[in-house]
């Protein structure tokens, strides 16, 4: 099933930032909330280190999710938007629970799958250490524009 | 030459963990081990920092169990700041208390939920697609809504005394930052969004119950999986009660004899020495007196009940009891035991949480005092995964100019390298192939000590399970992501 991006901006929709700021640019997906948080956002704003399994509560209550999360994978543009499914995939002994994994738990506990997406943006530096890299600040600004322009429709962007 | 075989979580984040198992020329498991990256970098991170800022800034040590590190830290910090424990206010120790064990009921009920029941409820042989919380969902709804609930309750514990569920500020050096109101109690006593403290206790008996049963019928494997002998360590409190936030450290030998009777944990250097080994960044703790090869102690919930006289709250130490008069020996050295001691435990955290809401003086605003400052810090808990250890220095100015920490996943480094060992040779000897049962035997041992491996940086991206089997030219002969096993 697909959807438009037209979801991300209906009252209801659930942002979900994922990340830790003390590491560098695994703090991207927070830093993309905080500034989406001064923005006419029309949902709920969530902070989270790791998505958890009791996040799938939460999801099943909105009307659409968008995950926000560091990426170290190869982005053209520095960030990218990937449709996410619910999808039954867990990693090795971890505490950590994927996208695709919470929209699955939400399906199956609560009858519930918003439409969702993934925003990934490009970090470049993972120390423990507070604050974006001159990178991943570029790549942000790039995400926050696309972000005003194509999804919150904003004149400015 | 001797093949090796590796199973490498890789993440886009250097470190973390991986198994490797090492075969001889006739394919015999000759030794396996567990490799997992630890905290130094923080240590180095920490420096020159004011004393007062640690406890909130080691809480971006890891996104599971920060309320730990900030409490060891905290407690560090007091005596930084010139405070022994006994020094605080009683509303201050309290509230910290509850925000512990609100903290390792909702770690505990996570594990048991939602990493332990899919190995439990379908066995180490099912096939990966079964093996996981979705299928858990699927299988038994009820209970997989339960554990959301249970994990929420424990969080939102947190979310009230820190004011935020992630980065919320506790402790501060001498006390406590916030008050707790009346308000904020009357909420998990009972309300029209969360299940009450009352509920809690129920719902965690009645998974206490189901473990139980759960080891009567699966007895054989459950007795002889990854079992082997070893020390134990941990805190107690007063006449050798299960301690969970203050105590004394105290170890027993494989047969239970005391090799640390109940010592202060302020002198932790001068008992505990740590090997270093060259294929691992994790460090291997052991007791100076006794050596490395002897002296090396399993911790967390096992260890924990097998080194305690008794519990001081009723309903968990009715289960302790129940706990080793079905095992018929003490100290129990299964490690899928483990589970059964995680669940105790966690009732006996609903029972502390339990009594310290109905504690007026937990409600109360006397939460910070002054002390002289000190050069030298040391905290000391129990966090669900086990003994947590926070060290600090600081100078004049109060910045931190020293620190060492030594995490729980760090004491459980041998017991968890002997667990890998024991199922590799059960499972991965003289075979013609590694299958995914077989790698599931293993991930079932480490699980069972509740390892963390997500606290460093993670980003999008997966953990698979990597599988490598050299040759003995040292060429990949066979290499399988367990990742692509999945649905």
């Amino acid at each position: 099933m697909s959807y438009t991006l037209d979801c991300l901006n209906q009252p209801g929709v659930l942002l979900l930032a994922i990340g830790n700021d003390g590491r560098q640019d695994d703090g991207l997906g927070w830093a993309f909330a905080r500034e989406a948080e001064q923005m006419p956002f029309p949902g709920e704003i969530h902070y989270r280190y790791q998505l958890q399994v009791e996040d799938a509560a939460l999801i099943a209550g909105a009307t659409a999710v968008l995950f926000v999360d560091a990426s170290r994978e190869r982005l053209a543009s520095g960030f990218s938007l990937k449709p996410c499914h619910p999808e039954s995939s867990f990693s090795f002994t971890t505490h950590s629970v994927a996208p695709s994994a919470v929209l699955a738990v939400s399906r199956e506990l609560y009858g519930a799958c918003p439409p969702a997406f993934l925003l990934g943006i490009k970090g470049a530096e993972w120390e423990l250490q507070r604050g974006l890299s001159s990178t991943a600040r570029k790549y942000l600004d790039k995400a926050l524009q696309w972000y005003r322009g194509q999804v919150l429709k904003l004149n400015d962007a | 030459m001797k093949q090796k075989i590796t199973i490498d979580p890789v993440t886009r984040v250097e470190g973390h963990g991986k198994v490797t198992v090492h075969l001889d020329e006739e394919g015999h498991v000759s030794d396996a081990r567990f490799h997992i990256v630890e905290f130094r970098g923080f240590e180095r991170f920490i420096q020159g920092h004011p004393y007062w800022e640690v406890p909130g800034l080691v809480q971006r040590l890891c996104g599971i169990c920060p309320v730990s590190h900030h409490l060891a830290a905290a407690k560090a910090v007091d005596q930084l700041h010139g405070l022994d424990p006994g020094d605080l206010s009683p509303t201050a120790n309290k509230l910290r208390r509850l925000l512990h064990y609100g903290q390792i009921f909702q770690s505990h009920a996570l594990h048991f939920f939602y990493l332990a029941s899919p190995d439990l409820l379908f066995g180490a042989d099912a096939p990966a697609a079964q093996r996981n919380v979705v299928a858990v969902a699927r299988a038994n709804k009820d209970l997989a809504k339960r554990g959301i609930l249970m994990r929420q309750f424990g969080q939102e514990i947190i979310k009230a005394i820190a004011g935020k569920r992630i980065h919320g500020i506790a402790a501060v050096p001498g006390g406590n930052y916030k008050t707790f109101t009346a308000q904020e109690r009357d909420r998990f006593l009972g309300a029209a969004d969360l299940p009450s403290i009352d509920q809690m206790v129920e719902w965690t008996l009645g998974v206490v119950d189901f473990i139980k049963q759960y080891h009567e019928s699966n007895r054989e494997w459950l007795d002889t999986f990854a079992a082997y002998p070893s020390g134990h360590l941990g805190l107690v409190g007063e006449n050798g009660a299960l301690e969970l936030y203050d105590g004394l450290l105290r170890a027993i030998g494989p047969a239970g004899e005391r090799t640390l009777d109940d010592v202060s944990p302020y002198g932790y250097d001068d008992y505990f020495g740590e090997d270093v080994v060259d294929w691992s960044y994790l460090k291997f703790p052991y007791l100076r007196h006794l050596g490395k090869d002897t002296g090396w102690n399993r911790v967390g919930p096992l260890a924990r009940i097998n080194i305690c006289d008794h519990i001081s709250t009723p309903l968990a130490e009715s289960a302790r009891q129940a706990f080793f008069e079905f095992a018929g020996q003490k100290p129990v050295q299964r490690t899928m035991y483990y589970h059964w001691a995680r669940l105790i435990e966690m009732l006996h955290c609903a029972e502390l949480v339990r009594d310290l809401l109905h504690d007026p003086e937990i409600l109360s605003d006397d939460l910070v005092r002054e002390g002289r400052r000190r050069p030298e810090g040391i905290g000391v808990v129990e966090a669900p995964r086990g003994t947590l250890i926070h060290h600090y220095r600081a100078d004049e100015r109060g910045q931190v100019t020293w620190c060492n920490l030594i995490v729980s996943t760090t004491h459980n480094n041998e017991a968890m390298n002997r667990a890998v060992r024991e199922v590799a040779r059960e499972t991965l000897d003289s075979q013609p192939e590694i299958t995914e049962p077989m790698l599931n035997h293993i991930e079932t041992a480490i699980r069972a000590y509740d390892p963390c491996l997500s606290c460093a940086t993670h980003a999008i991206g997966h953990m698979p399970l990597r599988v490598t089997l050299f040759d003995h030219r040292g060429q990949v002969i066979q290499e399988r992501l367990k990742d692509e096993l999945h649905t």
